[in-house]
């Protein structure tokens, strides 16, 4: 008996080391070369956009070949782009969308999760499906507008926040993560005379902090990148997001540049070059935040996926 | 006996309502979000029927019907029958592509066995997943537009391809110019459910194949890929449920004129006769080709739900 475990361990062992410390071969070296390769492919666009911002334009355009390293480097562009006022009023809208968005959206879905958890409650059954409904149907996009106009939302800030309540998606993955959670605890706060608001608020939540900081991510993400009801909607420019402030200087950088600094011959600040400097600085956030968010960016998806 | 199955039910009905009283906060919580969907999506779904009548400033319900002309014009319509082709074979070129390539990388990745430079090569790969269309058009049209660093190369390498530069104007190649950066920005994103799936699988087995001398390959095609093949069935079946969805966002913040013919997709093109045509298109048949694609979108999405749950698996979507 001993004797084979002995063996089951050296067996093992020898596993292991096959497994872990194996020598480094040629198929390792071409798997991470393609890896390599593939990072660098997801990269260069950004990097070939803050080279375009920062390499003086009459340079730029002359320039031959590949270019990787900057031969001069002027901030032009930047000043230029901090000067305008709509990046300047976009960021203002952006993060005040995304703030009271994703504090709508987290509070609503978070509600309604908890809800429909009570599967013996009375027309839950019906709710759940007029939920559910909506992600396979919807009334396309002329009655849709036709309903914000009705409502009185054009114009307004808020319609960028109120038309996107729920996720339906996000909403089942939290609800389901709740029904996981042993029901023995709430029946047990029920009897020390917990009401409903408690158990969510008291027990529920602090046991599911980190799905609620992925969910509450991905949200926020969605309302930052928002640009599609703004362009429906909202037709005073300083009300634009920075999603849309950042269409117009793509679109049309000439307009842009007449619009802020008439008179002014910039010959290194033009077109390319402030195009590029908007880009970064809009997604500045992102890029500052990401990598140290990532790990709650990561398990939203296989929250919902893998099941036991 | 009346009397008493009569009473048997006023009891019934009694507690009915402690029981809906029992869960009146639950009902206050429900309520924003039915508030919310009734407001966003039901409401739009009662304006479909201006897909059958003539659209007139007085409101939805005064429009007069029109006897299913929409639906009888739609044929006619130039723009419409490319946009649906178009539509139809985007999807299925991303399919055709975009779909293997995250279970290829993934696998990739799965055979990396340095955990900390894996970690970064994931952070980069799923980065540009959360970035908006918006904002990577810009970047991509300056890549690969006229005065972009793609076209400067391709002058050194071969001067004529460079000087008939047209890689956002002509319709082919702007297919793949779609489908090869949407393949880029979400590879990445897709790899994390097969790598979730992969990681599911029992270590014991590939234990065992060591012992039984296998190699790396023979590890990978009989143990790795058969413990994700049904991962992959799912996620195929629901990505063919997706296919009146040709990416608006992508296409529309990519697209011009010159590649309508080629590029133009269902919702860009319900976007364009809605509020860009100058011709006057009534909204009635907007309505009309917007309720045309979600049914089919629809009809697809429920059937590759159904088909996911005959496998076995719960899906919602």
């Amino acid at each position: 008996m001993a004797q084979t475990a002995i063996n089951n361990k050296a067996l093992t062992d020898k596993v292991a080391r096959k497994n872990r410390i194996r020598h480094f071969g040629v198929v390792d070296f071409f798997i991470l070369l393609f890896l390599s390769l593939w990072g660098l492919l997801i990269l260069y666009p950004f990097y070939n956009a803050v080279l375009v911002s920062i390499v003086p334009n009459t340079i730029y355009q002359r320039s031959q070949g590949f270019m990787l390293i900057p031969p001069a480097i002027t901030w032009d562009s930047y000043a230029f782009t901090f000067k305008n006022s709509l990046i300047f009023t976009g960021y203002r809208t952006t993060v005040i969308v995304t703030v009271l968005g994703t504090a709508y959206n987290m509070a609503m879905t978070v509600l309604c999760g908890y809800a429909l958890t009570k599967t013996g409650m009375p027309g839950i059954k019906v709710m759940r499906f007029a939920l559910i409904f909506t992600m396979w149907f919807s009334g396309g996009l002329i009655p849709y507008y036709l309903q914000i106009k009705d409502l009185h939302l054009t114009d307004s800030l808020l319609v960028m926040v109120l038309p996107m309540g729920v996720n339906l998606m996000y909403l089942l993955i939290i609800s389901d993560n709740f029904r996981s959670i042993p029901p023995s605890l709430e029946e047990s706060a029920k009897i020390d005379g917990a009401n409903d608001w408690t158990i969510l608020l008291r027990i529920l939540l602090p046991l599911c902090l980190p799905l609620l900081a992925t969910f509450t991510l991905y949200y926020a993400v969605e309302r930052w990148n928002e640009w599609y009801h703004a362009m429906l909607f909202i037709k005073t420019s300083s009300k634009w997001p920075l999603q849309n402030v950042l269409r117009t200087i793509i679109n049309d950088v000439n307009m842009l540049a007449t619009m802020n600094v008439p008179g002014q011959a910039r010959p290194d600040v033009q077109g390319d070059s402030i195009k590029m400097s908007s880009i970064i600085v809009s997604m500045l956030p992102m890029m500052c935040l990401y990598p140290f968010l990532q790990r709650y960016f990561l398990s939203g998806l296989t929250l919902g996926a893998v099941k036991e | 006996m009346t009397a008493q199955s009569l009473a048997g039910l006023r009891r019934a009905r009694r507690n009915i309502w402690r029981e809906i009283y029992n869960y009146r906060w639950i009902y206050l919580m429900i309520l924003p979000t039915l508030v919310f969907i009734f407001l966003f999506k039901y409401m739009p779904m009662y304006g479909i029927q201006l897909a059958f009548k003539n659209y007139k400033l007085a409101g939805i319900a005064a429009s007069p019907w029109n006897d299913f002309a929409h639906f009888k014009y739609m044929m006619d319509e130039p723009e419409f029958l490319p946009a649906l082709r178009n539509t139809v074979l985007i999807s299925f070129m991303r399919i055709l592509v975009g779909f293997p390539f995250p279970i290829f990388l993934a696998l990739l990745i799965n055979e990396c066995y340095t955990p900390r430079y894996r970690r970064v090569l994931q952070t980069i790969y799923t980065f540009p997943h959360f970035l908006s269309w918006v904002l990577l058009a810009g970047i991509m049209l300056n890549l690969l537009g006229s005065t972009g660093m793609v076209r400067k190369v391709a002058m050194v390498l071969n001067p004529e391809a460079g000087q008939n530069w047209n890689f956002l104007y002509d319709g082919n190649i702007y297919r793949w110019v779609l489908v090869l950066s949407d393949m880029w920005k979400e590879a990445g994103w897709g790899t994390i459910i097969y790598l979730a799936a992969v990681s599911g699988i029992d270590q014991s087995l590939y234990e065992a194949a060591v012992i039984d001398g296998c190699n790396r390959w023979q590890k990978i095609v009989n143990i790795t890929l058969p413990g994700i093949v049904s991962m992959i069935s799912i996620q195929f079946v629901l990505r063919v449920g997706y296919i009146m969805e040709g990416g608006f966002d992508q296409v529309f913040n990519t697209y011009t004129p010159p590649v309508y013919e080629k590029g133009d997709i269902i919702d860009t093109y319900i976007y364009r006769i809605s509020f860009v045509r100058t011709s006057g298109v009534d909204l009635g048949f907007s309505t009309a080709v917007g309720l045309f694609k979600n049914v089919i979108n629809f009809v697809m999405m429920l059937s590759a739900n159904l088909f996911v749950r005959s496998l076995g698996q719960e899906a919602v979507l």
